[in-house]
């Protein structure tokens, strides 16, 4: 096989090749570690751009989202919105595994219904695998306890528990944005396994702040391991971070 | 709201990332946003159902730029240092300082790349079309798309080697 050149590296990296063509240049790769290294980049190059532009929140996007629906058919009808957020219950389901894409989708759709998810600072920013990268909702779920209530971006934590794997997860809300969902840690990282929209009444104002949704608490009774921790034990495992 | 309307508003995260793309400036990325949800709402039946819509969103968003670029050409508008500050701080959605200066270091690779490798990279390694998506919506041929793709690709694992960000 003659030395294959950047192009055919790359449209290895990108699914761009045969699968034929696939398996003779990795087969290559296993007897030559240049072309392993070479192979090893051009996959970096693609993981890396896709790190450094996550998917995000915007608050505008809610504007804008109105705009889409106004248009042609008049506001959005409430048994619409009801429906929505049916589908949105639907796809946050515990049992279901949603592919990402769903799973955000849902989630902003969310944010047109119910206002704005997120903001820059505080809001609600996962990278493609679920992990938090909100500096604001990570900070949150390391460090606040469920007895100091939510922090000046509306941010705080309900349940603490730790799951059939032992990891420890916590409930948390956004009551400023209107979602609340459930992240479990592991190896320094959140990641959310459920997310839903804070329960609306049927003229649109939130109900108490201290409730979390059922989706949320669906997720609670599937992953939890015994029983939530008590205060002193919430803080003695955030002493000792989270492990 | 019917399919077209809920797959658009479901684009709204990645139309922004993109258009930060073409307009690195928040205000002009916002602009561009808002210009092309209108025209795809006003041309709409130019929508064939059963393909792609986020390609034919980001068509719409790269003839827009390219039009809004001619029209600031014309007034000599130029990119200020505040609106490139802007463009150029850390995002503090990102979480971690190694995570951020990782992001940042990416990012600002990608920014240094020319425009039509800049585009051609980011439709496909951030918005994952296949190559001959991403020629369509850049309006160019394959050879061309994967030619820029390639240059686009050394130009940032150089860059990227050499500020030690690694795999």
């Amino acid at each position: 096989m003659s030395l294959p050149d950047d192009e055919t590296l790359m449209r290895w990296s990108d699914g761009e090749l045969s699968p034929d063509a696939a398996a003779r240049l990795e087969a290559a790769a296993r007897a030559d570690p240049v072309l392993a290294a070479r192979m090893k980049a051009m996959s970096h190059s693609r993981q890396a751009l896709a790190e450094a532009f996550p998917i995000a929140f915007d608050p505008r996007d809610a504007d804008l989202a109105r705009r889409i629906a106004a248009a042609g058919s008049g506001a959005p009808k409430p048994h619409a919105l009801a429906s929505l957020r049916a589908r949105i219950g639907e796809l946050l389901a515990p049992r279901h595994a949603v592919p990402w894409a769903a799973f955000a989708a849902a989630a902003f759709v969310g944010g047109l219904l119910l206002g704005p998810l997120a903001n820059r600072d505080g809001g609600l920013t996962l990278r493609p695998d679920r992990t938090v990268a909100g500096a604001g909702l990570q900070g949150v779920l390391d460090q606040r306890l469920a007895s100091e209530g939510a922090d000046e971006q509306g941010l705080s934590v309900g349940l603490t528990f730790q799951d059939v794997d032992g990891r420890w997860c916590r409930t948390f809300q956004s009551e400023r944005d209107g979602w609340g969902g459930l992240a479990c840690h592991a190896d320094g990282t959140w990641t959310v396994t459920a997310l839903a929209a804070l329960e609306v009444s049927d003229d649109e104002v939130r109900r108490a702040s201290s409730e979390t949704p059922a989706a949320v608490l669906a997720a609670v009774d599937e992953a939890i391991a015994g029983t939530t921790a008590d205060a002193a034990a919430e803080a003695k495992a955030r002493d000792a971070g989270w492990r | 709201m019917d399919e077209f309307q809920t797959g658009l508003v479901e684009l709204l995260p990645r139309l922004r990332r993109f258009a930060k793309v073409l307009r690195p400036a928040d205000a002009d990325a916002q602009d561009l946003v808002q210009q092309t949800v209108e025209r795809a709402l006003a041309s709409r039946s130019g929508f064939r159902p059963g393909t792609r819509l986020d390609s034919w969103t980001f068509t719409l968003m790269r003839r827009i730029a390219i039009d809004e670029g001619r029209k600031a050409q014309r007034w000599g508008r130029v990119l200020t240092s505040d609106e490139e500050g802007a463009a150029r701080a850390p995002d503090p959605a990102q979480a971690g300082e190694a995570l951020r200066a990782d992001g940042l270091a990416v990012r600002d690779a990608l920014q240094a790349l020319p425009d039509d490798q800049r585009h051609a990279v980011a439709l496909v390694l951030i918005e994952g079309l296949s190559y001959a998506e991403a020629a369509q919506v850049l309006g160019v041929p394959s050879g061309t798309l994967t030619s820029r793709l390639v240059r686009g690709r050394q130009s940032l694992i150089e860059t990227l080697a050499a500020q030690g960000v690694t795999g």
